[in-house]
């Protein structure tokens, strides 16, 4: 397990998402996935779809546990509005007072709305989304008909799952490119830059899960369900 | 973006092959073909493409001229296309050599190179908007649909939708509020105007 954090550092994070704290010495993969009792395959298969961007499990499709996945991208929720989306308008807050009243308004304001975007998005997938999918696995379900639930599909959510990284992108080139440059500011312009390529890397991986392994399942578990 | 080439010489032979090698490069949308200096100006004029691929022997002095001219804002590049010996002095108004005998990955490279060194054309040269783009931008942000652009400009909703495309391209960013805060940093709107 250290060797895999020593040779690609962006799976600590994933770490996280599992329950699992650095600190664990020489244990293998496979002792800590036995410990905490993750499902070895589930682990390394997001392990995949995280440090590989042209990684997609055709075949392994029919063994993912939905409830395991679901779990994980709750977490990823929680570590997005809890940690990461606090740092950047915290980081964001020092930076801003060192821009033209005008140029502060609408960052600030442009940021507000991104947060908002995230907010909504978040809150509609496991408002409607993953309870949605939880009936869908659920045996009992065929006993209750309900009609709402019966024109629901997850072709809904497809259309409806909006990019949220375009405005994150927009904000690093802001960054980036456009903003004057500053002397005080330097360091601080860097960090934010770091943290927004960060998140913006994490998000592609989530819609990922989302759209290349999430969706595909659901769909056959409704043609399953729903017949 | 979508590239248009146009291959220009005398013989069918020639602008037929040379059309399949680089259809396969897969750069250019449309290629278009040319027989005679005749439909050689008319092309230009009309399609104004992106790469003129083309016979030295069919450029006249008052042809360049011309493609200088009628291409106006956008630059088109212009490659030859050599077979037969040609002065060198001659093959230096030319950006990008191709002999007959090259192969296809030797010619897919220099056309790609081409395009890549050039930013594709004129269009988007330099990431400055154009004094049309600003007002497209300046609308935009305010919250107004293509439509209602296009009745304010004046101009086509098609139109409309290719600056914001260029818009886009040029400045690498996309949403609404993101171009407001380009547009006020660089002093193209007040905190007045989006009230």
């Amino acid at each position: 397990m250290a060797d895999l954090v020593d040779s690609d550092s962006r799976s600590m994070v994933l770490l996280t998402r599992f329950g699992i704290d650095l600190g664990f010495g020489d244990k293998t993969i496979e002792q800590i996935c036995k410990e905490k009792q993750i499902k070895k395959d589930f682990f390394l298969l997001l392990l995949n779809v995280f440090l590989n961007p042209d990684y997609f499990p055709n075949k392994k499709l029919k063994n993912i546990d939905v409830n395991l996945l679901l779990t994980y991208l709750a977490n990823s929720h929680r570590y997005y509005m809890e940690v990461k989306i606090p740092l950047l308008r915290e980081l964001l807050q020092s930076f801003l007072p060192g821009m033209h009243h005008p140029v502060k308004v609408t960052l600030e304001a442009f940021f507000d709305g991104y947060i908002q975007e995230v907010t909504e998005h978040i809150e509609y997938e496991e408002q409607v989304v993953f309870p949605y999918v939880s009936i869908l696995l659920s045996p009992q379900m065929g006993k209750v008909p309900d009609k709402e639930f019966q024109e629901y599909g997850i072709r809904i959510f497809e259309k409806r799952h909006t990019d949220i990284e375009e405005k994150l992108s927009d904000l690093k080139n802001l960054m980036i490119k456009y903003l004057p440059p500053s002397e005080t500011d330097r360091f601080l312009r860097i960090r934010i830059i770091c943290e927004l390529l960060d998140l913006e890397q994490d998000l592609v991986n989530h819609a990922r899960l989302e759209d290349q392994i999430l969706i595909p399942i659901v769909e056959q578990l409704e043609q399953r369900v729903k017949r | 973006m979508a590239l248009n080439g146009l291959i220009a010489d005398h013989s069918e032979i020639i602008r037929k092959g040379l059309r399949a090698v680089v259809e396969e490069c897969n750069i250019f949308e449309t290629i278009r073909e040319a027989g005679c200096a005749t439909a050689l100006k008319d092309y230009i004029r009309k399609y104004q493409p992106d790469v003129l691929l083309v016979n030295p022997t069919m450029l006249s002095e008052s042809m360049i001229q011309q493609i200088k001219e009628s291409t106006e804002n956008k630059k088109t590049q212009l490659v030859a296309v050599v077979y037969s010996l040609h002065d060198e002095e001659s093959l230096k108004i030319f950006d990008e050599i191709i002999l007959i005998n090259e192969t296809k990955t030797k010619i897919s490279r220099k056309l790609t190179a081409l395009i890549k060194s050039k930013n594709f054309t004129g269009e988007v040269d330099d990431n400055v908007l154009t004094v049309r783009e600003l007002d497209v931008l300046k609308l935009l942000i305010k919250g107004y649909s293509n439509k209602e652009i296009s009745s304010r400009l004046f101009i086509s909703t098609h139109t409309v939708i290719s600056h914001r495309k260029n818009i886009t391209q040029k400045l690498n960013i996309r949403s609404a509020a993101g171009l407001t805060v380009y547009a006020i940093l660089h002093g193209h709107m007040s905190l007045e105007d989006l009230a």
